[in-house]
């Protein structure tokens, strides 16, 4: 494995390289504007042709892991607070006010080890608009007034939409939890109550003071904008950074306990939402990392029916909306059934989404999950299903990075790793082999030692049903199941989990992310 | 015999444009050339050349959604034939159509909504022959037995119960059901949980569904990107040319005219921020009012505007305000919804939200702040096409509503043109509390945020 603090080197050299990202797959937009409007008067500022967005995004190597103790939560709160609390010049309504006419915002999401502001303009605004990103980034306001409301959203996040009112994300939440008990990746990146509770506008202007600084910032802007412009926005925002910030965070080595264990949370639902995953001791930085995504791919890729457990779990049984698989943390873009763009971070997961099933099939569901999982890392994936997905992964890759806003983010991230994983894949997947993915499988994945989160009501059945090593059979209310899927239906309600009590848990949604 | 033409794009008017933001004021909102054919069937075809090399997206829209849901017992039905379009055919089985798109590496998935249900698929540009002989299969040959058909229902069942534990599903099933006495916009898309819970009982009535709306007349294909007009007409009159007309469908009931506030309160039975909507009663889409109704909205609602600065940065009672104001095809709701912090505000906060309607009504809109508002939109619309997909996903819009693409541009017209004076009038006229339908939702347990936390394992930090 790479050396996780070879990003810290890098980035140096890689703030200082930053204009270079800005050419990364942009040739193609020239001229869309000229060649499809034949009939439309030119308009003015367009005279250079191309697609007429310019995304920018800034990017710091700061996140969660360096929230300090007791303050889970501060470094998504200061980047909250940069982006829609203002600056010294103007208070955060009156910069709502100038990006009003452009239909412009700034975005910002912090995730375990990295924060990032984006926005994408028309580059009629661009000057303006990156004029008051920096305002924003260099001469935040950090007054009260937004500091609390900033706070409250934050505190209400994770009170009522974690604990209550979004049980797949509960789930997910949950299984962090467990998978990274004593870990700095343990809490939700918005913080715990604790840590929300304990929070003061000193402790986010300290935080700015001590992480945004120029040897963790990332400045990427996409093709389209002027000649220079990519350049002096990243002088602009280097020059009002602090010159350098601690070390980074030391990780511990990622959570590998053997055996399974499993947290269950109750709550008022009317389904259960399962989650379930290990960490895992490679990253996109590694060689292993590629076949293993691959068989991710196969077993669960996201939102499609291409993988084996949507097409088992849904497809054949009816069981619930999407089955899905991971290899790195995944959080979807929007709408789309992309992931989001930086948020890469030095140890990943393995991960199995169950959305919610109905109570009675619970068992069965948790009990399939590990099963598929169980047999693809036994017999490898089959020839036919290893050259579909390869096939698959060539061209979908290409489909990552079709707006200006995800093509930068790709190639920051190309640039943070050493690696771009479309690149990669389209490089490395023309001579990969069954063989290799077989290995990695064997290597990597660890069905009995998997972290399982549920999210139930009736929680306490649900854990003596699983601990008492009954058949849980799953329950039809449709006709017409066909033979081989009820002779497979006989593998799974028996499949023998090998759970000890004493580490499944029960607790109560209002106990977590306490 | 397959016709083709070429739609001009419309340039609109700069007056209305602030002088810093007039630059983009020469070209069309929507700004590309239109290729389209009508297919002797009556299924159009259109084609937008857009500058995305090597991509397409491929949209097929159905003018159907759960609007024509109208017989009893069927709400969700559409949504429901959506999640069935992907289950084969005699020639390319569910598993066989499955595969071939991930041999192309196509990302594809489906939506439904009031008026229309939408396919999209975006993928490689070298694979257009293959995505016509397929989509065009299976919207005309689609076959599936009852055992598939029962096991779809329940993942559509799940797809209901992966959102049932937020507050917003059933506020927005009450809203409906409330506002509504007689059109089926009563039911949302999902339908109601009774209805999803019988439809493995529904096989007969899927056969009717598709003969009666998946049909060339009620169907409008649509490629975007990196796509040959001509070659793109070719190809579907191949493979979409023997699809024949269907039956007569069934009329969807108007709604009758609503003449006073509804209101109700729910209560939730777990944690959540007490939330408000407020659904006004308006027309169906015409260019003209609904340009009125969409500059409103990016008036009274924008979060630069004196209501959100109050509510939301200020007074700090309001956690989230926001608002839904879809194009539909008949009477609908323009929703505003508020999520507050005090349960004890609610009443606060609507006065304050109709106040700011009604000064509208009563003062209008300067000049100054309707040019920022349509600068604001035309900015946001020209965000939204960037890619293929947002290209076509846009025309896939403006083609459910009415069936012409021109209709794009049509509204952008009108978005330039309207005046304080018919900001003042839709106001008055659509905006206003007899024409509202207001319901609240607060939890029925404690509130625990400020409980104090208790010490537990685990936390290392």
């Amino acid at each position: 494995m790479k050396h996780p603090l070879a990003w810290i080197v890098s980035f140096v050299l890689v703030a200082g390289c930053a204009a270079s990202t800005t050419s990364v797959g942009h040739d193609d937009q020239r001229d869309a504007t000229a060649a499809q409007q034949p009939q439309a008067k030119p308009a003015p500022t367009d005279t250079s042709g191309g697609n007429p967005l310019v995304a920018i995004r800034v990017l710091l190597s700061t996140g969660a892991v360096e929230d300090p103790s007791g303050k889970a939560g501060l470094a998504s709160l200061t980047a909250r607070l940069i982006a829609e609390g203002g600056s010294e010049a103007r208070p955060y309504a009156e910069v709502l006010n100038a990006l009003f006419p452009m239909a412009a915002s700034l975005g910002v999401y912090t995730t375990k080890e990295q924060t990032v502001f984006y926005g994408t303009v028309h580059r009629d605004n661009l000057e303006a608009y990156a004029r008051l990103v920096a305002e924003l980034l260099l001469t935040p306001r950090f007054a009260l007034d937004d500091f609390n409301r900033l706070k409250k959203k934050a505190l209400d996040h994770v009170t009522k939409t974690l604990r209550s009112n979004d049980d797949e994300e509960l789930g997910k939440h949950a299984l962090t939890d467990l998978m990274y008990r004593r870990h700095p990746y343990q809490s939700p990146n918005a913080g715990t109550v604790r840590g929300l509770n304990g929070t003061t506008l000193d402790d986010v202007k300290a935080f700015y003071r001590t992480f945004y600084a120029v040897d963790r910032v990332l400045v990427g802007v996409s093709n389209g904008a002027p000649a220079g412009f990519a350049e002096a926005f990243r002088r602009r925002i280097s020059a009002g950074l602090a010159k350098a910030s601690p070390k980074r965070t030391a990780l511990p080595k990622p959570p590998l306990a053997s055996g399974l264990s499993m947290l269950i949370v109750q709550k008022q639902t009317r389904s259960v939402a399962i989650s379930m995953g290990h960490p895992l001791p490679i990253t996109r930085a590694d060689d292993d990392f590629y076949p293993l995504f691959l068989a991710a791919s196969y077993l669960g890729e996201h939102r499609t029916f291409n993988g084996v457990l949507m097409q088992k779990m849904r497809g054949k049984r009816g069981m619930n909306y999407g089955d899905y698989a991971y290899v790195e943390t995944f959080l979807q873009d929007g709408w789309s059934t992309f992931p989001l763009p930086n948020t890469q971070r030095r140890q990943q997961h393995f991960e199995i989404w169950i959305r919610p099933v109905v109570p009675a099939n619970a068992a069965f569901a948790i009990k399939q999950a590990i099963f598929e999982t169980q047999k693809l890392v036994r017999d490898g994936i089959p020839q036919g299903d290893f050259d579909d997905t390869k096939a698959y992964l060539m061209s979908f890759s290409k489909l990552w990075t079709q707006d200006a806003g995800r093509r930068l983010g790709y190639a920051m991230d190309g640039e943070l790793v050493g690696r771009e994983i479309a690149a990669e894949l389209a490089r490395r997947l023309p001579a990969m082999t069954k063989a290799e993915v077989d290995r990695v499988l064997k290597a990597y994945i660890r069905p009995g030692d998997l972290r399982i989160a549920a999210v139930a009501q009736d929680a306490k059945t649900l854990r003596r049903l699983l601990l008492s090593g009954k058949k849980t059979p799953i329950t039809y209310d449709t006709a017409g199941t066909p033979a081989e899927i009820l002779a497979e239906d006989k593998l799974i309600e028996g499949y023998p989990l090998r759970l000890d009590r004493r580490r499944v848990d029960v607790k109560p949604a209002s106990e977590l992310f306490n | 015999m397959l016709r083709s033409t070429t739609l001009a794009a419309v340039a609109l008017s700069v007056a209305l444009l602030t002088p810093q933001h007039h630059a983009r004021a020469g070209a069309a909102a929507f700004p590309f050339t239109i290729h389209q054919a009508t297919l002797p069937s009556g299924l159009k075809v259109i084609a937008i050349p857009f500058d995305s090399p090597g991509i397409i997206a491929y949209y097929t829209v159905v003018r159907t959604g759960s609007r024509n849901e109208v017989e009893p017992g069927k709400s969700g039905f559409a949504h429901f034939f959506e999640h069935m379009m992907f289950r084969g055919t005699p020639r390319y089985s569910e598993d066989e159509y499955a595969r071939v798109l991930k041999r192309m590496g196509a990302d594809t998935n489906a939506w439904t909504w009031d008026d229309q249900t939408t396919y999209h698929i975006v993928a490689s540009a070298s694979g257009l022959a293959t995505l016509v002989e397929l989509e065009a299969d299976r919207f005309q040959h689609l076959e599936y037995s009852e055992a598939v058909f029962q096991k779809e229902a329940r993942a559509v069942l799940g797809e209901y119960n992966k959102s049932a534990s937020n507050p917003r599903q059933k506020l927005r099933e009450a809203l409906r059901e409330l506002a509504f006495d007689a059109h089926t916009y009563k039911h949302t898309t999902m339908g109601f949980l009774r209805d999803i819970k019988a439809m493995p009982q529904q096989f007969a009535y899927s056969k009717q569904f598709f003969d009666r709306y998946y049909r060339p007349g009620n169907c409008v294909v649509i490629v975007a990107g990196d796509v040959k007009p001509d070659e793109l007409f070719a190809l579907t009159r191949k493979h979409y040319g023997g699809w024949g007309k269907g039956p007569p469908t069934p009329a969807v009931p108007q709604e009758p005219p609503q003449r006073s506030e509804k209101r109700s309160a729910l209560t939730w039975p777990a944690p959540t921020l007490p939330r408000l909507v407020m659904g006004y009663k308006v027309p169906g889409f015409t260019p003209k009012t609904q340009a009125a109704l969409d500059v409103l909205e990016n008036t009274v609602f924008a979060k630069r505007g004196p209501l959100y600065r109050k509510l939301v940065v200020e007074e700090q009672k309001v956690a989230s305000l926001k608002v839904a104001n879809y194009h539909k095809v008949d009477t609908h709701l323009f929703e505003v919804w508020v999520s507050a912090r005090r349960a004890e505000d609610l009443p606060a906060i609507e006065a304050e939200i109709q106040s700011a309607l009604d000064a509208v009504a009563r003062d209008g809109v300067d000049a100054k702040t309707l040019a920022e508002s349509t600068s604001h939109m035309r900015y946001r619309f020209a965000g939204e096409l960037g890619t293929a997909n947002g290209v076509a996903s846009n025309a896939s819009w403006f083609v459910s509503l009415t069936g012409d693409i021109g209709t794009v541009n049509t509204l952008w017209d009108a978005i330039a043109k309207v005046t304080p004076e018919d900001l003042k009038r839709a106001a008055a006229k659509y905006l206003v509390s007899t024409q509202r339908t207001v319901i609240t939702l607060t939890t029925s347990v404690q509130d625990d945020t400020q409980k104090k936390p208790a010490g537990r394992r685990g936390d290392a930090r």
